[in-house]
């Protein structure tokens, strides 16, 4: 069953990369990742490029639609099918977050209903990636209510590892709050956690043997090193474990420096250190690698729920 | 200023207001469509629309093929595209299938162009390539792998139930070729007397709901 390979899983990724690097932006413009960020432009500026990125992938994986664009149009037609759903929130979601990056750009408030609309549409599309293979009922171990969660949970993910990247590289004012790592061990977390659930219920549930066979392609079969090794090693134990370590550190060193009543100067001295600022970027990067697997090792483990043979 | 008092308790409703309405809307939308699965829009109980379908009977078939010949020959299949399959087990049993015009087809579900169409007046599933614009989705979404893609055109096709022939008073070319009437077709409410498609590992007829019937070798 490969219909669909690398450029819609890409697609997949890069939709949740994009909606993830909005939402980042958003809720450092809210206030939400503390006073003093600097998230607050880069994840909107990014934004509607990546995702019409990756919408021009999906494009170029048409059979017809590609040699007749015209038809392209014809997406947006049945209201009861998740891709034309989709094709609704891509496109939404593209103009709200290029509007969005405009007023960034002009250095004037984006009107907050618009950034509040971009957020819902981020969200949207993040969780349509998810829905767009959780109703496939005849690829059992894509009919799951847990994929558009997995998928959302993933986006926001890599989504704040982008926009913390970028705004290293590219944002003159360098800050790095706490709150930060702390969401980012958050989402970590929270992906580990529902990663677990979705393959628990297809060992321990109801989903038939075909999406057993699935879950062990990526677990134990031919999937298995991306899976475990830019997955769940680099993309989510990894980083949980340097995300732990440093909140811990930091704990510690702030409870000596407020014994000695000179908090500004150690804050100043653990945030401003490049080696570690450099131990983030590499953290970003292999999150967001990560992500990429994500969506991979579940195109490519795709099994129809019968196999074309007789038994 | 401390982190905190940044974020007022205004902030944090607007936030939670938002989140929540987010929630709401996805749950919302899962649930429809879950539900839509179960009970499809559009779908009126069978007694009230009539719905053909096949039957195939395997103690008649003598594997001849003719079934899938004369439907290759007739509309010149693309490369690429199978309508009607003869398919046989090492044991020597067989079942000649093609689209099996589902009463829940999710192939027209899915697809986002509509080229899928369900006849009212005998459920017959037409697929137009003119506006497929061969995403794949219903390659996905059929459980039988009846819509497949034509290598040149990039178009999906399937079987018809010969459409153009039932409305000219005739019946459908495979089964009109079939030498023992081992494939035939009918009324699906007299049909499905008969039995199902709960047959040698095939999907589960509650996923599409299919209008074919197979008689096994050994009833």
């Amino acid at each position: 069953m490969e219909h669909w390979g690398w450029l819609i899983a890409i697609y997949l990724f890069l939709g949740g990369l994009g909606a993830g690097a909005y939402l980042t932006s958003f809720a450092a413009e809210k206030g939400f990742l503390g006073g003093a960020t600097n998230l607050n432009r880069v994840g909107y500026y990014v934004s509607a490029p990546i995702v019409g990125f990756g919408a021009l992938l999906l494009v170029t994986d048409l059979g017809q639609g590609l040699r007749k664009p015209w038809l392209i149009l014809g997406m947006f037609a049945n209201l009861n099918s998740v891709m034309t759903w989709g094709i609704y929130i891509v496109s939404a979601f593209i103009f709200v977050a290029l509007a969005t990056a405009y007023f960034v750009w002009k250095k004037k408030q984006a009107p907050k209903l618009l950034t509040y609309i971009g957020a819902v549409l981020a969200l949207s599309t993040a969780a349509y990636t998810g829905m767009l293979l959780a109703v496939v009922e005849a690829v059992p171990f894509w009919h799951s209510y847990l994929m558009p969660v997995l998928f959302v949970i993933s986006a926001m993910s890599t989504g704040l590892a982008l926009t913390s990247m970028l705004a290293y590289f590219f944002e003159k004012q360098q800050v790095h709050e706490e709150r930060v790592s702390q969401l980012h061990l958050l989402l970590v977390g929270a992906e580990i956690i529902i990663i677990a659930a979705f393959f628990a219920l297809i060992y321990f549930g109801g989903q038939g043997s075909v999406a057993i066979e699935s879950a062990n392609r990526i677990v134990i079969g031919s999937l298995a090193w991306p899976f475990w090794v830019l997955l769940v090693v680099g993309g989510l134990l990894g980083p949980m474990l340097i995300f732990f370590v440093q909140q811990f550190r930091r704990k510690r060193q702030k409870g000596v420096a407020q014994n000695e009543d000179m908090t500004v100067q150690v804050e100043q001295v653990t945030e401003g250190n490049p080696k570690s600022q450099g131990a983030l970027i590499l953290l970003d990067v292999a999150v967001i690698a990560g992500g990429l697997t994500l969506r991979c090792v579940i195109i490519f483990a795709a099994l129809p729920v019968w196999n074309g043979f007789l038994r | 200023m401390s982190n905190n008092k940044r974020l007022s308790r205004r902030t944090v409703i607007k936030g939670g207001v938002l989140l929540g309405t987010v929630t709401a809307i996805g749950l919302m939308s899962t649930k429809a469509l879950w539900a839509e699965q179960v009970v499809p829009p559009n779908t009126v109980p069978l007694s009230k629309k009539k719905q053909i379908g096949f039957c195939y009977d395997e103690r008649k078939c003598i594997r001849c093929e003719m079934c899938v010949k004369i439907c290759r020959n007739t509309y010149k299949w693309e490369e690429g595209t199978i309508w009607r399959k003869l398919l046989k087990n090492e044991k020597g049993e067989a079942l000649s299938m093609s689209c099996n015009h589902c009463t829940d087809p999710a192939c027209a579900k899915v697809c986002p162009v509509v080229a899928y169409t369900k006849r009212e007046s005998d459920g017959i599933v037409i697929h137009n390539p003119a506006r497929c614009v061969g995403c794949g989705y219903c390659l996905y979404a059929c459980p039988y792998h009846a819509p497949r893609i034509g290598e040149k055109t990039g178009a999906v096709s399937k079987c018809h139930f010969c459409y153009k022939l039932q409305d000219a008073g005739q019946g459908p070319l495979c089964v009109g070729v079939c030498p023992t009437q081992a494939l035939t077709m009918g009324d699906m409410t007299e049909l499905s007397q008969k039995g199902d498609l709960n047959y040698k590992g095939l999907p589960d007829p509650k996923i599409t709901k299919p209008n074919m019937i197979a008689i096994p070798q050994n009833q």
